[in-house]
């Protein structure tokens, strides 16, 4: 929020004077440095490198974890720009904003350049050699577990990750992500036998989508959105219809012909009354689901949920018209405690929509489990702090993932991690966690690492993506989590890792092994190698597998819709954006400032409320308000939003960092503080949207900064278009 | 309110065009005849020596042959080190002499040598070395020497270069106004572009 009185229009005024001066004192000079500037040209030249013109080199975004093949533009041995690799299945080519700013990754100014020792409060630079005794030194002392936290991991990272745990013998892993569809792969898993199956929705004539915002921010947007390119206009020309039923509007929401808004929580209930209606409309339904369903009569379904009869009436004409369809769980209907209900009630919709094997198809099996990825969950936080709690952690390694930002407060589990006598740090920056370490290690930026990776979702095949340098390091205290832990396992098994001279030797090692699997035995190291690099990613082997018909009504139990809370009345629903996702691009300035999609809102957070709620409350766009829940409380202005539905406010994830850097630090309230410590029965994962809260005036309001209006947001009234109806516009007289 | 501010905003502005005009009035850019400033290069080259003419004992070698990237791309290009070593290390004749004795310190370091900049111009003009060479060497077939010293002066005669010309946008005007014959063979005349985004980009 801007809380400064001095104004935009004062703050020209003081720019036009000083802007006056500087050009005064600019006059007769120009930036011509004729013998001052230094032209250093190579010492050795490769033969495609000309200056000023760009190569192109491919490798792996590691923004997100969808695992898009990007390519980079490096011209005189510096990263410029990423455009999409065409030769990855999962892009295509293609990038999407939180890409595009990956080079801000990577030449962040905060991020760490040196291994930091704690020493009182402060960090001292060391050297590797040191920082790796002392953690061999730390492992050596005592009982107690080495508690490996990272985020999802693949590839061969994950090979020489488990490699040293192995060696360790106490080690664990812990796999953890704060934003991820755990519930939902719970859900497939006992449904479908694989976590994430194939959504073709390029095939699919309807999609009901349950808050799944595959167009903004969820499993793999920049392929969901091409496929979704198809959906709109498929090959005989058809144009798909896309629903979306969710209690806050997302991107995806924004796109769909009819966005229906649904009481939190009774997505499932929904589902099952869809599959009545569709029932009595004619359509087949198993006698065991039609048990189930009796009850979830339309009527009864439109109250529970706040979804007209009239809505429903339509969809189940629309489902019976069109097929085949595809309904889609999304983040909106996991995250409360009966969320892997909802998800199975949505799965059901799918089996008796006669979807699975036309829309929902099998992944493909990858032949070398030992890379396959190991996703993350919330539950794996929870356990491992339960672990800290009770001291039996030893020494804690986090690496890709950020606890003390993402982890709510009634975890105390800042507190718990003091009880760990050694916490060391992977770091890019010196974030949340990263502060409360004993020893940081400072990471090559992902333009500087050698790494393979396999995303969780693939769409045609099986590919291993490589990460390879684009340019030299920018700091020579920086190393990759490949060498760290080579040079870790070197501590435990010399002989065996011994060969290896660092990770990327290691790395050519084991790709070279495997190239007679891949069908390229009668190729050379050399050639096999080179076409891996320059192609950013290798075709697996395709083992097809087939979905397990595991939907079954049995044990769908849904619960009554919930009741009202009088203290606490409003729901919160964290908003994961596009963009921003679970905070740890926050750094990037370019991310902050792209204006949200939906409220054009930059460099802040914001409380997306009704605009029915907020006549209720006297709240206008711009109040600073105080949104409690019973485990924490946040401050950020009102932004007023029809796109939501009226007993719920939305605040964006990913904001509010207490450190981290000068971009993320201090923007922003952070929401994953305050979620109440609510799990998922069946998975115990962390319901995200359950999550009651009051909100309450804090006294100030403020200018929101955003783009829209029809005079470009706020720009002191000054108007770039006249709005007025298109039956009234006279175009000849407008141009 | 803030006319404090603005006032002190004021001061500190017209203090610095004071101290830059102070600071920066010797010595002129550009001089009467037109010459830069003389620029102390780490090796004093010798362009006499490789681009000379034969009588002179130069060797006559085209600029393009160390030049490389000057047809192909926006900027000429300093050659690679290891472009000189390559023909240095098999001229034994002068392995000795002080300049290729620092050329070699360089090489065994694997260190690029800092060589200053000679032609700059300000960093919202783009010059485009590949269109002028490939037009008028290439397409008019005009001599490399005298293409090349339209702006860059007789290299051939000097050590280390120094800027003839004065770079400056009347100058490219003047030349962008003549009319140039499209190729060798044609007798039809086109000039240079004068829309001021050809440049200014």
């Amino acid at each position: 929020m801007i809380e400064n009185s001095f104004n935009r229009r004062d703050f020209m005024r003081v720019l036009g004077w000083g802007g006056a001066t500087v050009a005064l004192s600019g006059c007769g000079n120009t930036s011509i440095e004729d013998g001052k500037e230094l032209v250093t040209s190579y010492v050795e030249a490769a033969d495609y490198v000309i200056p000023s013109i760009g190569t192109y080199f491919n490798t792996t975004c590691a923004q997100c974890d969808a695992g898009c093949g990007i390519m980079g533009r490096v011209r005189e041995g510096r990263v410029l720009k990423l455009e999409g690799n065409p030769t990855s299945s999962i892009n295509k080519g293609k990038t999407c904003g939180l890409g595009q700013a990956g080079v801000q990754a990577h030449y962040n100014p905060d991020r760490v350049r040196e291994p930091l020792l704690r020493n009182g409060s402060k960090g001292e630079t060391i050297t590797w050699e040191k920082a790796l005794e002392l953690i061999k030194d730390k492992i050596g002392v005592g009982a107690g577990e080495v508690a490996f936290l990272t985020g999802g991991v693949s590839g061969h990272t994950k090979v020489l990750l488990k490699n040293y745990l192995d060696a360790l013998g106490s080690g664990h892993h812990y796999a953890y992500e704060a934003v991820s569809p755990a519930i939902i792969r719970a859900a497939n898993k006992k449904a479908y036998g694989v976590e994430m199956p194939r959504l073709r929705l390029d095939k699919a004539k309807v999609i009901v989508s349950f808050g799944a915002d595959f167009l903004g921010a969820w499993v793999s947007p920049v392929h969901f959105a091409q496929q979704y390119a198809r959906f709109r206009k498929n090959a005989q020309g058809e144009r798909g219809v896309l629903v979306q039923i969710e209690s806050k509007m997302t991107l995806t929401g924004a796109n769909a012909d009819r966005w229906l808004a649904v009481r939190p929580g009774t997505e499932g209930i929904l589902a099952l009354g869809l599959i009545n209606g569709l029932a009595a409309a004619g359509l087949s339904v198993p006698k065991d689901v039609l048990d189930l369903v009796r009850s979830y009569t339309i009527s009864r379904v439109s109250k529970d949920t706040g979804v007209s009869t009239e809505h429903m009436d339509k969809l189940v004409a629309l489902l019976r018209a069109r097929s085949p369809s595809l309904v889609i769980a999304g983040s909106a209907a996991e995250g409360y405690a009966h969320g892997s209900q909802n998800a199975a009630a949505i799965n059901l919709l799918n089996k008796v929509l006669g979807n699975v094997g036309k829309t929902v198809e099998p992944p493909s099996a990858i032949s070398f489990p030992q890379i396959t990825p190991t996703t993350g969950n919330r539950s794996a936080l929870q356990a491992l702090n339960d672990s800290m709690a009770q001291g039996k952690v030893k020494v804690l390694f986090s690496y890709g993932a950020n606890p003390v930002f993402t982890a709510p407060v009634t975890m105390k589990l800042k507190e718990n991690m003091k009880k760990v006598p050694f916490k060391v740090a992977f770091a890019h920056y010196m974030d949340e966690t990263a502060i409360e370490a004993d020893l940081v290690l400072p990471l090559n930026s992902a333009m500087e690492d050698w790494s393979t990776s396999v995303p969780e979702y693939v769409a045609e095949g099986a590919q291993l993506n490589i990460q390879q340098p684009l340019m030299e390091k920018l700091y020579p205290g920086t190393l990759g989590m490949g060498d760290i832990l080579l040079a870790l396992l070197k501590q435990r098994r010399p002989d065996e890792y011994k060969g290896y001279e660092d990770f990327y030797s290691y790395l050519r090692g084991a790709m070279v092994s495997i190239k007679g699997t891949l069908g390229k035995a009668s190729e050379s190291d050399d050639t096999f190698w080179d076409g891996a690099l320059s192609h950013g990613v290798v075709k697996l082997k395709d083992t097809p597998i087939s979905l397990a018909n595991k939907v079954s009504a049995g044990n769908l139990a849904l619960p009554a819709p919930f009741a009202e809370d009088g203290g606490y009345p409003l729901h919160l629903i964290p908003a994961v954006s596009a963009s921003l996702r679970d905070g740890r691009n926050a750094n990037e300035p370019w991310l902050q400032e792209s204006p949200d999609p939906l409220t054009t809102i930059v460099w802040d957070s914001w409380v997306e409320v009704h605009p029915k709620t907020a006549a209720k409350l006297g709240i206008v766009e711009g109040d600073i308000v105080e949104v409690a829940s019973k485990s924490g409380a946040i401050k950020a202005q009102v932004y007023v939003f029809p796109g939501i539905h009226p007993d719920v406010i939305s605040v964006p994830l990913g904001y509010g960092h207490e450190a981290m850097g000068r971009y993320a630090k201090g923007v922003g309230a952070n929401v994953f503080r305050m979620l109440d410590p609510i799990f998922d029965k069946e998975t115990g994962e962390l319901a995200m949207h359950e999550t009651r809260v009051k909100i309450t005036k804090a006294g100030q309001r403020v200018i929101i900064v955003k783009d829209e209006g029809p005079a470009g947001g706020n720009q002191m009234g000054r108007k770039i278009a006249v709005r007025m109806s298109s039956e009234k516009a006279n175009i000849s007289k407008e141009v | 309110m803030y006319n404090f501010l603005r006032l002190s905003v004021l001061f500190a502005g017209l203090f610095a065009a004071t101290c830059g005009y102070a600071a920066n009035a010797p010595p002129p850019l550009t001089t009467s005849d037109d010459l830069g400033p003389e620029v102390v290069q780490p090796i004093e080259f010798p362009h006499n020596k490789h681009a000379g003419d034969a009588a002179k004992g130069g060797m006559q070698i085209n600029c393009m042959y160390c030049h490389t990237y000057a047809r192909r791309s926006a900027v000429a290009g300093i050659p690679p080190l290891q472009k000189c070593i390559g023909c240095h290390q098999s001229i034994e004749s002068v392995r000795e002499t002080p300049r290729i004795k620092k050329l070699f310190e360089y090489w065994e370091a694997k260190k690029a040598v800092p060589w200053k900049k000679v032609h700059d111009l300000p960093d919202f003009v783009r010059f485009n070395h590949e269109r002028h060479i490939q037009r008028f060497i290439f397409k008019q077939g005009k001599p490399v020497q005298e293409v090349c010293g339209y702006c860059h002066g007789d290299v051939k005669t000097m050590t280390v270069a120094r800027r003839q010309k004065p770079l400056s946008m009347g100058w490219c005007i003047s030349c962008h106004q003549k009319d140039h014959p499209v190729d060798a063979a044609s007798t039809k005349t086109t000039h240079g572009p004068n829309d001021c985004w050809q440049c200014h980009k």
